[in-house]
């Protein structure tokens, strides 16, 4: 301030103005993309804004990478000359430390760049991928170009570094790579599973005194309808396999996470189904909630089964589907301060695609599908400490329909729900904050609507707060020529609305009611 | 008794009675403004520009027209709004401190100026060029004495005496028409790679030239006040005091700093930790020199020396005055009295300009230092109703500022208190706040709305 004090012309008075706003002017081209969130978890912590400052040369363009605060106040601007392919694909932050994963299309290379609390640049892992790899990767996690960026392979790991599942080949297998990167030293382990089966699919399940819990798929062929599940628990340390475990106990279960609640214990919980099922194609029974530790042995068991318990509040099948929401896929569980537990998730079903029945009949091999995905409505379960139901409710919002590939129509729904989410990436959840002392959180999504007074995009949240569930949604409709939600403090959300005319990136934050 | 049952207790004791209450008089009546002479300061501005225009060259007027309609978007925004204080009280106030530097210089005499106070926040003071010369309420609150604001008029005026803003304007036309500049945009406009990098650092070695014109023109401001002000009778040592309130202003305030956790917590709501808890950050150990621009880049853009060198450079001409000048020369009194109202009418200016968390920084500080309470009060009041209804539209985020390092740890806590309150909690708070100072505030013509306002919140 006092550097314009006694401003002599007005010129100089202007610049004072224009420093107070966040908008960025002079804006030739940027794609949604460009933009994102840093997060610590549900966290978020800062913003990215990554752009070609200049040009080079006909193959090297110069990037700075912008690395701003949750207020958006620009912290560092990083600028670096690379290959006119490079882009960024994620970014996490771990609570002291933040990366980036560039991807060099030309180079065939993923590179993760570590940055400091002091924002300098600590560490770079590179990881060069081969041919197959690449069009394997071209096929799955770089197919998805998600604005919401729901779908993540960079998790962060408090204070140590951060894990990444990527899928990958090896030859003829197609199976996944978990790699953790270091933050507190240049250490980097790779895990790849090659044995057993021609196919693996992989999840990241979460992170537990020192050990790497990951949710394994084995096909014994590509076609292979019949996966064995299993829990996988790798050591921290060294990336060594601590334990397999088939995924058990008194019922089958199909993990979708870990979440370490109720004073510091693990649990992995999932659909649950008949011993011997075939989780990739048999209905499930309910919901299943195991205690687990650091050696895979299963503590406790907990079902909850779709007609008994949640029928008690919600009009449930005994197959699993609730009347007019269909299955559930849990996105995020979460306990409150008072020991409360909340599973939130989002309902889809399979139905008759027109579409699907009408190129059957008039090309033979169409590739698509008889059935298609409708994407229901969300959902928020109340459990207690004991995972006993308390309360489920239903939150209305638009449906949308994806189609299916052949195939398709015979495959489970807990199976379809994860391929929903990381393939097709079609729901509409976003994200769920929480804030650091957990008396609050406030779940995220999108939604169309189609009102007399309004016809847009929405962006919704389901908030808890201090006993109180209330809902809200902003209409994202603009005179912009696109505008981004993005997560922002909790409460809060960050939209990004870009005038092509104007030339200018105008965000600004709002709050979440 | 329930929270819930608690209000609607508390607002109804509010319905019944007030019919019996006696309308108080207000501790503070907000000064009048007199409209004719600002459309008149208005049209004598628009002249000058025409004046202008019509002196220049004209292959460039559509440049300079450019520059010129940009400056008198500010000054319409100023003269036309209430942003500028011409009641007769603090702007005749003015005009006879402005009149004292006049007479006792007579090269001021017969220059087009008009000197007006603004309800602005920031501390600053600014020559338009047009002979429109602002001094804001942000920085008149700071001034110790007469003598420090006739400085700081003296250096405004000399900005405009020596032509300053004009001289500025014709030399960054000349530069961007001159033929080294345009061959190097055609030679830029040809090049296929790095030509963002060189057009930086063409702007910025523009910058830097502006920038240091600018300081020049500081330092011969400074030196032609001083010659101003040593005529009149005021005391020449206001040079040196006001500089160095300058140096230190970021860190000043009229009160003591705001305790949010104190003003926002009651016997039956108290405050909530987590409205205020530290978050962890990214680059938390991020050396501040490290900005995206350099400590070297930093310097050179600054817009003027610092005030330490600029007191060094004027000490010793102070130094030399053996005159003893006054503090005052027209109104000790009316001084103080202007300096606690601006406060109010600067609290008020934000609420006018949307700038909420200002407006609600301010007027918790008042509460705070119970001072003018039935307005303080009221002014709290009204704006959570207003952060109320924008948070439930979603357009409270042009209305509140984000958290920065360079604001004070203190309206720091209060704008992330802001960024984290929920509706129920905004309505909470309010409800606590007015039923604690109810007793001494009922009276206060429009706060009875506000209560209604929070009524109707309630019963949502």
């Amino acid at each position: 301030m006092k550097k314009l004090l006694f401003a002599g012309t007005l010129l100089l008075v202007l610049s004072f103005f224009a420093g107070a706003q966040n908008t960025i002017e002079n804006v030739q081209k940027v794609q949604r993309s460009n933009f994102s969130a840093i997060k610590e978890g549900t966290d978020v912590k800062g913003y990215y804004f990554f752009y070609i400052s200049d040009k080079i040369d006909k193959k090297t363009n110069e990037y700075t990478l912008r690395i701003m605060d949750n207020n958006l106040k620009v912290l560092k601007d990083v600028k670096f000359q690379d290959s006119k392919n490079v882009a960024i694909l994620e970014s996490s932050f771990n609570g002291t430390d933040l990366v980036f994963l560039f991807y060099d299309e030309d180079a065939k290379t993923f590179e993760y760049q570590i940055y400091g609390a002091d924002g300098k640049k600590k560490f770079v892992y590179t990881r060069q991928l081969t041919k197959k790899e690449k069009k394997y990767l071209e096929q799955t996690y770089l197919l998805i170009n998600d604005d919401e960026n729901t779908y993540k392979g960079l998790y962060p790991v408090d204070g140590l570094g951060f894990i990444s599942n990527m899928p990958s080949r090896e030859d003829k297998d197609y199976t996944f790579q978990i790699d953790f990167f270091s933050t507190e030293k240049q250490k980097q382990w790779s895990f790849t599973p090659t044995e057993g089966a021609k196919k693996f699919e992989g999840d990241y399940l979460g992170t537990f005194n020192g050990v790497v819990y990951m949710e394994v798929l084995k096909f014994g062929s590509r076609m292979d309808q019949n996966p064995e599940s299993s829990i996988i628990g790798l050591s921290m340390e060294t990336g060594k396999q601590i334990f397999e475990k088939p995924s058990d106990g008194k019922y089958r279960i199909y993990p979708a996470s870990l979440s370490v609640i109720n004073n510091g214990k693990a649990y992995i919980y999932g659909e649950y189904f008949n011993p011997n099922a075939n989780i990739a194609k048999d209905k499930s029974l309910g919901f299943a909630f195991w205690g687990i530790d650091e050696k895979g042995n299963i503590l406790t068991e907990k079902y909850c089964s779709w007609d008994l318990e949640l029928g008690k509040y919600l009009n449930v099948s005994s197959k699993g589907k609730i009347e007019d929401f269909g299955f559930m896929y849990v996105h995020n569980i979460l306990q409150t301060a008072d020991g409360t537990i909340f599973a939130i998730g989002e309902g889809y079903k399979k139905v008759a695609s027109a579409l699907g029945i009408a190129s059957k009949l008039l090309v033979r091999n169409s590739g698509l599908s008889t059935m298609k995905l409708k994407i229901t409505d969300m959902i928020l379960l109340k459990f207690d400490k004991d995972f006993n139901v308390k309360d489920a409710k239903i939150y209305d919002k638009n449906s949308n329909n994806i189609e299916l590939s052949t195939g398709y129509e015979f495959v489970s729904t807990p199976y379809i729900g994860k391929l929903i989410k990381y393939y097709y990436g079609g729901f509409d959840y976003s994200y769920t904050q929480t804030n650091k002392d957990i008396s609050s959180f406030s779940v995220c999504y999108s939604d169309y609507v189609r009102g007399k007074d309004y016809k847009g995009s929405t962006f919704n949240s389901i908030s808890y707060n201090e006993g109180k569930v209330t809902t809200d949604k902003i209409n994202t409709k603009s005179d912009a020529t696109w505008s981004i939600v993005l997560p922002a403090k909790q409460g809060q959300v960050l939209i990004v609305d870009f005038f092509r005319k104007a030339k200018k990136v105008d965000p600004h934050f709002e709050k979440l009611n | 008794m329930e929270p819930g049952k608690k209000a609607t207790a508390f607002l109804l004791l509010f319905i019944l009675t007030k019919a019996a209450i006696a309308q108080l008089q207000p501790v503070y009546s907000f000064q009048k403004d007199d409209t004719i002479l600002k459309r008149n300061y208005y049209q004598q501005s628009l002249k000058k520009k025409d004046s202008y225009l019509s002196s220049v060259t004209k292959e460039n007027t559509a440049d300079y027209k450019k520059i010129y309609d940009e400056q008198y978007e500010l000054i319409k925004d100023l003269l036309t709004t209430t942003r500028s204080v011409t009641s007769p009280e603090a702007h005749g106030y003015l005009q006879s401190v402005l009149k004292k530097i006049v007479s006792a210089n007579n090269e001021l005499n017969g220059l087009d100026v008009r000197v007006v106070f603004s309800r602005d926040w920031w501390p600053n003071a600014y020559s338009i060029g047009d002979g429109t010369i602002m001094i804001n309420a942000g920085l008149v609150i700071y001034l110790n004495n007469e003598a420090e604001l006739a400085f700081v008029l003296c250096h405004e005026l000399s900005h405009y005496y020596l032509k300053h803003s004009g001289k500025s304007i014709k030399k960054y036309i000349e530069t961007l028409h001159s033929e080294e500049f345009q061959k190097e945009l055609k030679r830029l406009s040809k090049e296929q790679y790095r030509v963002n990098q060189q057009l930086e650092k063409l702007a910025k070695s523009m910058v830097f030239d502006s920038r240091s014109h600018s300081r020049n023109n500081e330092a011969e401001a400074d030196l032609q006040a001083f010659n101003f002000l040593k005529r009149t009778g005021y005391d020449c040592h206001a040079i040196i005091s006001s500089l160095e309130i300058l140096d230190r202003i970021d860190d000043s305030s009229l009160y003591r700093p705001l305790d949010i956790e104190q003003v926002f917590s009651f016997a039956d709501y108290p405050f909530k930790k987590k409205w205020v808890q530290k978050e962890s950050a990214i680059f938390s150990q991020l050396d501040e020199n490290e900005s995206p621009l350099s400590q070297k880049e930093k310097d050179s853009l600054k817009t003027h020396p610092d005030c330490s060198k600029r007191i060094l450079t004027l000490n010793d001409s102070v130094q030399s005055i053996k005159t003893q000048g006054k503090r005052f020369l027209v109104d000790e009194n009316l001084f103080d009295k202007l300096k606690k109202d601006f406060f109010i009418e600067m609290t008020e200016q934000c609420y006018r300009d949307d700038n909420l968390s200002r407006n609600l920084y301010y007027s918790l500080l008042m509460v705070q230092a119970n001072e003018n309470i039935p307005v303080a009060v009221y002014s709290v009041a009204r704006c959570l109703n207003k952060i109320y209804e924008n948070q439930k539209k979603h357009s409270l985020g042009e209305m509140i500022s984000g958290e920065d390092r360079k604001y004070s740890t203190d309206y720091n806590l209060l704008l992330r208190t802001l960024s984290r309150l929920r509706l129920d909690e905004i309505t909470a708070i309010n409800y606590h706040f007015c039923k604690q100072y109810y007793e001494q505030v009922k009276g206060y013509p429009g706060f009875k709305d506000e209560i209604k306002k929070l009524q109707e919140q309630k019963n949502q």
